[in-house]
């Protein structure tokens, strides 16, 4: 199958005004030549598509997921995929020519204002790859800013996020360290942590800000700012994290979306695309791309980051969510998720786990079990449940969604029930 | 115009509510939520009425130079939405995701055989981000080697996103310029190549849509400097099973699956990067790998000389079941896709050369730069303006740097002869009233639903975000 239009009268009469022979005449520049044909499957129809890779999708087991960690299973409601799969939305490009995307560049203005009202801070970017890369970002946003080059990590830092942190210090010549003093570029603090936890990080805002650091949070669940205040109410200069659980689906880990914002002095540093609201020459209201003078496509070497394509039709998602859900939906989303999380914990007490969760915690939470981890979680597996992510052979981080009903965790807990 | 936040309904969430106490310090609990409640009706009217404000290739022609805008097959998009894949957790049991393992294996065997590069890491999120990790890559294997090596050769046609780079791992760009038939200037590469470059970053074909003539002896150079080739493959659409990049000598290569493999560019990403490798470079490659073993996929994170990762999980994982989907459609007649890419951009070519001025007069790859510098300044921007009111999406412009009012313009294969014919007369009825009539052309877009906007306004006085004391 192809989806190529052009008939063999076509292509003859294109030869003809081009003044060669052949397609080889054409290509005839490329050197050197692959002298055969791509050892690649036969070319296949829709029909044969559909077969081999539907095949592939059934050899996967969609289990029920009481696992999070940087990854959650939210509902997602009907009307999102309806509108994201507008041919006019996913197959356009970067709003160079504002004149015709107004429809992207108004959507990715109303992301950048959900992610100020959700986070407290005044200035967002149209997003970045993942919440990962985003926390990199930040380093170098806050080493460029201040011109220094240690990191201090607060405990608590998803494992993932740490190390695509050391790998991008690596690469830019950037130290994570043990202390706090007046060459830390920026403290990182995740919140709630991997463990679920929900902190006040009044006190270690203040800190980095007595040294003259930012202060970087990094939300990774982000429908916990349903209920909790968001970082910019204790002092963060830098919010990033991952939007996935806003409408994106959890497909085996991508695409998701990076989002960062920044107080008001970060703004001529912070990477990706700006969208702001200005005029037309009639005096009607229009969007822009804006501040392009920091990016890599005008500034070069200059530049305050490479990135170019991020994660556009994500954000989409993520707008056309908070949409959907309103205030009001996304609280009871947050609310069940607590509610679901704390009502498995106590029923896993009963039994005799161990909650190793030092602080209140949202939706994810880490027990110490009472009989080996692995055990635990191959019999729930048996069963059609992931139950959580191993942290130890006593130790198991789970996590509940809106997803994970009352039933779910009765059988969660009566096939527990069995093995200890 | 109306925000989303200008709407103030009832809605019921999509979510059932419960009598739940919430039971956390009153100091972390938030007591305002200034989000908008809008009913389903009107998030559908007001999105889908933003949609119809947008232009995309599934509503016209959009020949934007370097981005390889073709047509996104639509079984793509179901195959990525089967419950199997979408619904996988990235932290499923390996016996639970086999057929996504699978499928992400037998694609870096694929990108192998058409690139001719021994390995592939599916992880970076992009093209940037693979950048990113090449250099990452070249700087440890350096390291390794006790070599100093800080500087990067990067031609003056490059995308910005190569120097950006480069500074990014505090490496020195020295530009090469080009030479009069548009490829690098080959006496200047010689003299430029000192013991402290670590690599050489070059697209082929270049910006300018041509083929690198002196690839091999570029390559042959470098490799005698012990400096590394890495191939900005963002412009492969181009050499699909025609010529290869490691055969033309390159030690490492990007691909944009978003660009020659036709995922949807969403308005901005999500993309998907990966990078190719030699196998002396393999092991530097991001964890984890997928190897087979005993008929089974697995993931490898026991990999010593790994530069560790760039983002979480595996990859933009939907975005590499679309591309799979579009590499095994055509199979084995992949080549095709190049030749007719190749046969579009001659053609338009052909039909606008008499028109506007060709900087390098050479047959061009998939893609092609013109200068309408005879119009006068800001005469590309004001053709690309008025493009619009013929419903085309305009080429990218001022870009590659060296070529004054640049268009630069790839139709990819997608489009048919009569999609051309209909750009290239409008781009000559453009010129024809540039120079009869030209305020037409320097007051468009006169059809859109905005006319020209103000940049400079939006910089100065920034308004990039609703605020709720707007609410009224």
């Amino acid at each position: 199958m192809d989806f190529i239009p052009t008939t063999e009268q076509d292509k003859n009469e294109m030869l003809k005004k081009i003044g060669v022979r052949s397609l080889d005449d054409l290509v005839s520049e490329f050197k050197p030549h692959l002298t055969r044909k791509l050892n690649l499957p036969k070319p296949m129809s829709e029909f044969e598509l559909i077969k081999n890779i539907g095949d592939l999708a059934k050899k996967n087991k969609i289990l029920k997921y009481f696992v999070g960690a940087g990854s959650y299973n939210h509902y997602i409601p009907s009307a999102l995929n309806h509108l994201l799969s507008r041919g006019e939305f996913a197959t356009g490009y970067t709003p160079y020519q504002p004149e015709m995307s107004q429809g992207t560049l108004q959507a990715m203005y109303e992301f950048q204002s959900f992610i100020c009202l959700l986070t407290g801070m005044d200035v967002s970017n149209a997003s970045l790859y993942d919440g990962a890369s985003a926390l990199a970002e930040a380093i170098l946003l806050s080493s460029s800013y201040n011109g220094r080059n240690r990191i201090f990590v607060n405990e608590g830092l998803n494992p993932q996020y740490l190390d695509v942190l050391k790998t991008y210090c690596e690469g830019t010549d950037l130290e994570i360290t043990s202390e706090i003093d007046e060459k830390t570029t920026c403290i990182i603090a995740q919140n709630p942590d991997f463990h679920g936890n929900v902190q006040n990080l009044k006190s270690l805002s203040d800190q980095s800000h007595k040294v003259g650091a930012l202060f970087v949070t990094c939300i990774v669940e982000p429908t916990s700012l349903g209920i909790i205040k968001g970082p910019g109410d204790y002092g963060a200069d830098i919010v990033v994290g991952e939007g996935q659980s806003f409408g994106i689906p959890i497909s085996f880990g991508g695409p998701y979306l990076g989002f960062m914002a920044v107080r008001e002095f970060l703004l001529k540093k912070i990477p990706g695309r700006i969208c702001g609201m200005t005029a037309d020459t009639k005096g009607n209201k229009g969007f822009v791309l804006t501040f392009q003078a920091r990016e890599q496509h005008i500034r070069r070497e200059r530049a305050t980051s490479n990135i170019t394509t991020n994660q556009g039709l994500m954000a989409l998602a993520a707008t056309i969510y908070l949409a959907l859900m309103g205030r009001d939906g996304l609280r009871t989303v947050a609310r069940v998720s607590y509610a679901r999380a704390h009502l498995l914990l106590d029923k896993l007490q009963k039994l005799g786990f161990e909650c190793l969760n030092k602080e209140p915690f949202f939706n994810e939470f880490i027990v110490k079990t009472p009989r080996n981890s692995e055990k635990i979680l191959e019999r729930l597996s048996e069963n059609g449940i992931l139950g959580g992510l191993i942290i130890d052979n006593d130790k198991i981080l789970i996590c509940c969604t809106e997803m994970n009903t009352i039933q779910d965790i009765e059988d969660y807990v009566s096939i527990v029930r069995q093995v200890i | 115009m109306k925000l989303i936040f200008d709407y103030d309904e009832q809605n019921s969430g999509h979510v059932t509510d419960e009598d739940i106490q919430v039971i956390l310090p009153p100091e972390l609990v938030r007591n305002d939520l200034p989000l908008p409640n809008v009913s389903e009706i009107n998030v559908i009217r007001h999105y889908t009425n933003l949609s119809r404000k947008n232009f995309g290739v599934d509503v016209g022609f959009y020949p934007l130079g370097s981005c390889t805008m073709k047509y996104n097959p639509k079984i793509n998009e179901d195959l990525a939405g089967l419950e199997g894949f979408r619904n996988l957790h990235p932290f499923s049991n390996e016996d639970c995701c086999q057929g996504s393992l699978r499928l992400m294996w037998e694609l870096e065997q694929y990108l192998k055989e058409i690139t001719g590069m021994d390995a592939f890491s599916l992880q970076p999120a992009a093209g940037a981000q693979s950048e990113l990790l090449g250099l990452m890559i070249a700087k440890s294997y350096f390291r390794e080697k006790n070599e100093k090596r800080t500087k990067a050769i990067i031609p003056d046609s490059a995308h910005g996103t190569n120097p950006a780079t480069a500074s990014m791992c505090k490496c020195d760009t020295i530009v090469i310029p080009s030479d009069s038939r548009g490829n690098i200037d080959l006496q200047k590469f010689k003299e430029l190549l000192t013991p402290e470059v670590a690599i050489v970053m070059l697209t082929n074909p270049n910006t300018l849509g041509l083929y690198e003539e002196n690839i091999l002896e570029i390559c042959d150079i470098a490799h005698k400097n012990d400096t590394l080739m890495y191939c900005d493959g963002a412009n492969m659409n181009a050499l699909l099973g025609i010529t290869r990049p490691r055969d033309q000598g390159f030690d490492m290569i990007h691909l944009n699956l978003h660009k020659s493999f036709s995922t949807p560019h969403g308005g901005g990403g999500p993309g998907a990067g990966v990078l190719g490798v030699k196998s002396f470079l393999e092991d530097y490659l991001p964890i984890p790998r997928i190897i087979q073993r005993d008929s089974k996929f697995v993931f490898d994170y026991d990999r010593r000389k790994s530069i560790g990762k760039v983002r979480s999980f595996y990859g933009n994982f939907g975005m590499l079941v679309r591309a799979y989907s579009y590499i095994t459609s055509y199979g084995s007649s992949l080549r095709k896709v190049s030749e007719h890419a190749v046969l579009n951009a001659n053609y338009l070519l052909s039909l606008l050369k008499n028109t506007y001025y060709l900087p390098y007069d050479r047959k061009c790859a998939h893609e092609f730069v013109v200068s309408s510098e005879k119009f006068g300044e800001k005469s590309a921007l004001n053709i690309a303006k008025r493009l619009l009111d013929f419903g085309f999406h305009p080429p990218t412009i001022y870009f590659p740097l060296i070529v004054k009012e640049a268009l630069m313009i790839e139709p990819t294969e997608t489009e048919s002869k009569e999609t051309l014919d209909k750009f290239a007369s409008a781009l000559i009825t453009i010129a024809n009233e540039l120079i009869k009539n030209p305020q037409i052309v320097k007051d468009a877009p006169h059809t859109t639903s905005v006319t020209r906007l103000d940049e400079i306004a939006a910089a100065r006085k920034p308004n990039l975000r609703w605020k709720y004391h707007n609410r009224g």
